[in-house]
């Protein structure tokens, strides 16, 4: 896959027509994309989807109000359409005296493709045949399925990739273009010891196609399955708890969002106002980094061209700042953090963030348990995002995992519920592991959890 | 599978953190609605032709896909376009998408190929196709040379009238409409600190061809309305709550209870009454549902495993039929017919008539939601369940507007009969299940103590978590008063779908309940 100049002229082009159509201010965004998905039953192909997407979203900025269209049809009648349609419905729409279109100022000097230490593209995942993923997939679904007499069948094996160039343009002198990519598998397995059924699953994704190790994936996802035979539930108790980080970093997605400007700005995050505070136990320290090397998140610039950058949000337990775009920075009285996310044309993006991760404590994980006399290792849960109540913090979340008792795991546990709330869950955090895990774009070590009220029979 | 509506995407199947294309949105722009417009004069449901691409272009890619020794194939030849209007923090903007494209599909073996253009160009669609039929061959190619396909159109007499227009409603229209109900919202009451609302109208027009010989144009138009508010009280403790309105149809379904103005208004009473809310009690014990919305906890825990492709693939329901899979008096409807309804269609996306299919009847299982793919497996007839997001995608089984029928009990007996547990007004949270083991789990937006057969107290942050089976069978009280509930939900199994749901008052006599307040014993007391 390589670069298309007629999509960066495309974009230019876009916004010279909204300029000329009456427009302030223009900006264009094209996503070039090729991907693949493959899903595997019983070590055969069960569904090849093999996609090239490209498509145009544009901004038009007049009297400080700003109107977003897209398309996928690139034809230039097409995409002057969407430009004189949003020109005239821009002045109904309400204005802002924060919008704003960024300029070049604090920018990259060079063209933004050569920034090569914080581009994440391997343009192998785009160059490797169907074929080759197919085997790598059916792969990973075997090593599943022979992690053990156990593992019983597979409920989803998935293999997905995708490759794009993202090109930028608006009409305060920012215009260019990126790579990225990357790629991933995932399953879920069934396994059964009688009339005991358990299930696991395990997904996975990385930046270079020859990182992407479809055993070791397909053995996680089915060891996952396994060691729950046998799960029961506890009565209900209040006990420490230990995350594992393939939890722990679903539970981090969570607190990133309350990191947001946007959402402090608007009054729906608790964390307004507590800059400067401790708002956390002194072991936790998160760090949003859009420059870190070869993570899936990690970009020259953000979705509105502002270079991406490295922000301490947390420092030992101590709010220091939030992520802010361009439109939040101005509303703040402060600068871009970098962090415009916008996953496609279609979506004029918003605050959000790139690489995030709890920083690593020194001991090791097993060590986490050992001073604990009776309490909960978790593991597995579903519907996070229905069990938590980002607004208030509480939550309350169906679980599985592994009963401690005196610093050793002994028996799995299945039918119980967690319950709590995220602020208090930050204050409780007793230490960080060093077992720094990726499951990018978030990264989590494990963590222990002085107090939690535990639901069961 | 997840369901969701207000709340961010979080499902574990998503593995690739970014740089993916979403296919998720769809908009509207006045020119392509023009076109879709007066080739279907405002009617969503089917028609025969003219075709978005000429019908002998469909029947030489149709040919094309089926030229290497295919099973089976079919072209979904789509374009849409999709408005938004939102408010945000006072702020009333609008978003217009625009896509088309080609979905190619060849079944061989039971395997399926897919691969979709953007370009309607007869170059480009039969470029497409034999790609397609290609990667289908895979070494097995038994060239069928000339293979020809003649296509009869089908119709149906299901219709749903879109009023008005989308595109008769001017933009300044629509956003004096969103004003209007911001300021209703902001000024309901002192505490409201936040308000989102969203309206969004969607139009597809859709033309499949398939190697069984059928062609169809349909038009489908979908108008959603959601609220959500946040509350904040003195002591500075925050709460949102939000509600929402889905339908195929136009504006005009939007009155009497669908009225725009009673989601804003609900949403607000919904967000005041969590200011006032305990904490849920946590452990298993009686749980009163509502009637309603909350059809959607029959959709999470056992809808999804009545799916021909998991149950294929060994879900908790499989080889069920026959057998008891619920209580006695529990029948459980997918109904793919009811007029406005988001589950409703004329025809599935693979051309197949939509239909009401029984999945329980008095507690036995009958059978279950198949596509044409999924259903040969089964030995099953497709139910018209076959269903996909956009040309994107390929048909999975999908759910339609799922409920759980009529029951002979009065609600108010349900309540009075139950000494201590708690009455869910609206689940309302989203939620997921795994359908191997059947384990579910559901968010509670709005819900109350029962103490001595009375509604009490409400209370925050409650999840409902079991076992799918094992729910429907200790469901042990069922009311009259079903009621269907057209929200704004969207399934998310791998790709999204509107979805309706229903039910009347049930009780299920022990259920998981997460919180964190007291801990109660099954017989709903205190330890």
């Amino acid at each position: 896959m390589k670069e298309k100049k007629e999509y960066m002229d495309l974009a230019l082009w876009a916004v010279e027509a909204a300029k000329k159509a009456g427009a302030d201010a223009a900006e264009a965004f094209i996503t070039d994309s090729e991907s693949v998905q493959i899903n595997i039953s019983e070590r055969q192909v069960e569904q090849v989807n093999a996609a090239r997407d490209t498509g145009i979203g544009i901004r038009v900025m007049k009297d400080q109000k700003v109107a977003f269209g897209s398309t996928n049809d690139l034809s230039r009648t097409s995409v002057q359409g969407v430009v004189a349609d949003l020109v005239k419905k821009v002045p109904f729409h309400t204005a802002d005296e924060f919008l704003v279109i960024p300029g070049k100022d604090g920018g990259l000097d060079k063209p933004w493709a050569s920034y090569a230490d914080v581009i994440t593209f391997d343009p192998r995942i785009a160059e490797v045949t169907v074929e080759d993923k197919i085997k790598k997939a059916v792969a990973l679904e075997a090593a599943g399925m022979d992690f053990s007499p156990k593992v019983k069948s597979s409920m989803v094996v998935i293999y997905q990739d995708n490759a794009a160039y993202i090109y930028l343009a608006n009409s305060n002198g920012l215009a260019g273009f990126w790579p990225a990519s990357g790629c991933g598998g995932g399953a879920e397995f069934s396994a059964a010891e009688g009339d005991d059924r358990q299930s696991g699953s395990f997904g996975k994704s990385y930046a270079k196609y020859a990182d992407f190790l479809p055993q070791d994936v397909g053995r996680r996802a089915a060891e996952n399955a396994v060691q729950m035979l046998g799960a029961k539930p506890i009565k209900s108790c209040e006990v420490p708890m230990v995350v594992h980080p393939e939890v722990g970093t679903q539970l981090l997605s969570f607190i990133s969002g309350l990191l947001s400007a946007d959402e402090v700005q608007k009054g729906r995050s608790m964390l307004a106002g507590k800059v400067g505070t401790k708002i956390a136990a002194p072991v936790v320290t998160m760090i949003d980094d859009g420059r870190l090397s070869g993570r899936l998140a990690t970009s020259p610039v953000d979705g509105e061209g502002i270079p991406q950058q490295t922000t301490p949000l947390i420092v030992d337990g101590v709010l220091k700042t939030f992520l802010y775009d361009s439109y939040t920075a101005k509303k703040g009285k402060t600068k871009s953090t970098g962090n415009r996310t916008r996953s496609s044309y279609q979506s004029q993006g918003g605050v959000g963030t790139t690489n995030f991760y709890l920083k690593p404590g020194s001991a090791k994980a097993e060590d986490l348990l050992k001073g604990i006399g009776k309490g909960f290792f978790w593991t597995q849960g579903i519907g996070l995002f229905a069990g938590i109540d980002v607004a208030s913090g509480d939550f309350s979340i169906p679980v599985a995992g592994f009963m401690i008792e005196n610093g050793k795991v002994t028996f799995p546990i299945r039918g119980i519920t967690i319950g709590g709330n995220l602020f208090e869950l930050l204050s409780a955090v007793g230490q960080v592991a060093a077992d720094l895990t990726w499951l990018d774009p978030v990264g989590c070590p494990t963590f222990l959890v002085k107090n939690v009220k535990i639901g069961g029979a | 599978m997840t369901d969701r509506t207000k709340r961010k995407k979080m499902s574990r199947r998503e593995f690739l953190g970014r740089g993916a294309v979403s296919a998720a949105a769809l908009g509207f722009s006045p020119a392509l609605l023009d076109v879709l417009l007066s080739s279907t004069g405002c009617t969503s449901g089917a028609k025969a032709g003219p075709y978005i691409i000429p019908e002998d272009v469909l029947r030489k890619a149709v040919g094309f896909l089926m030229a290497k020794g295919a099973d089976f194939a079919d072209v979904y030849v789509e374009r849409a376009a999709a408005g938004g209007v939102r408010s945000d923090d006072r702020t009333i903007d609008t978003t217009t998408i625009i896509e088309k494209g080609v979905g190619f599909r060849a079944v061989k073996d039971g395997r399926t190929f897919y691969a979709y253009t953007a370009s309607f160009e007869p170059n480009d669609v039969f470029t497409t196709a034999k790609y397609v039929a290609d990667a289908a061959a895979q070494g097995a190619a038994r060239a069928v040379e000339g293979a020809v396909v003649q296509l009869a159109p089908l119709s149906s007499r299901l219709g749903f009238p879109i009023t008005p227009a989308p595109f008769d409603q001017p933009a300044d229209a629509k956003v004096r409409i969103l004003r209007e109900l911001t300021d209703r919202a902001w000024s309901a009451d002192p505490r409201v600190v936040q308000v989102l609302q969203l309206l969004r109208e969607i139009i597809r027009q859709v033309n499949i061809a398939t190697s069984s010989g059928k062609i169809i144009d349909q038009t489908l138009g979908l108008t959603e309305f959601i609220a959500q508010v946040y509350v904040k009280d003195a002591q500075g403790s925050l709460q949102s709550a939000y509600d929402a309105r889905g339908a195929y149809a136009g504006q005009s379904f939007f009155t009497g209870e669908n009225a725009f103005e009673g989601i804003v208004d609900r949403a607000v009473e919904k967000a005041k009454k969590l200011l006032e809310a305990v904490d849920s009690p946590r452990g298993v014990f009686p749980v009163v549902l509502g009637p309603g919305a909350n059809g959607v906890l029959f959709h999470e825990s056992c809808g999804h495993g009545m799916e021909a492709d998991l149950v294929a693939k060994g879900s908790n329901f499989k080889d069920q039929i026959g057998k008891q899979t619920a209580a006695k008096g529990v029948t459980l409807v997918d109904d793919g017919t009811i007029p406005a309804f988001p589950g409703s269609y004329a025809f599935d996306d693979e051309g197949t008539l939509s239909e009401r299919t029984v999945l329980i009847e008095d507690g036995i299982q009958k059978n279950y939601l198949c596509d044409l793919i999924w259903g040969k497996k089964l030995g099953l007839r497709s139910t018209g369940s076959g269903r996909r997001q956009s040309f994107r995608f390929p048909p999975i089984p999908r759910m339609r507007n799922t409920f759980i029928d009529n029951g002979s009990t009065p609600p108010g007996e349900i309540i009075g009969a139950t000494k201590r547990g708690i009455y869910v007004g609206d689940v309302g949270g989203g939620g997921q299940v795994d359908v191997i083991t059947g384990n579910f789990m559901m968010g509670v937006g709005e819900a109350y103590l029962i103490e001595k057969g009375k509604i009490t107290r409400p209370i925050k942050a409650a999840t409902l978590s079991g076992m799918g089976i094992q729910a429907l069978k200790s469901i042990d009280m069922i009311g009259n008063d079903l009621k269907m509930d057209p929200s704004a939900g969207r399934c998310g199994k791998q790709q999204t779908a509107p979805v309706g749901v229903g039910m009347p008052t049930i009780r299920v006599r022990n259920i998981l309940v997460g919180g964190k307040g007291e801990a109660w014993d099954d017989q709903g007391g205190p330890k």
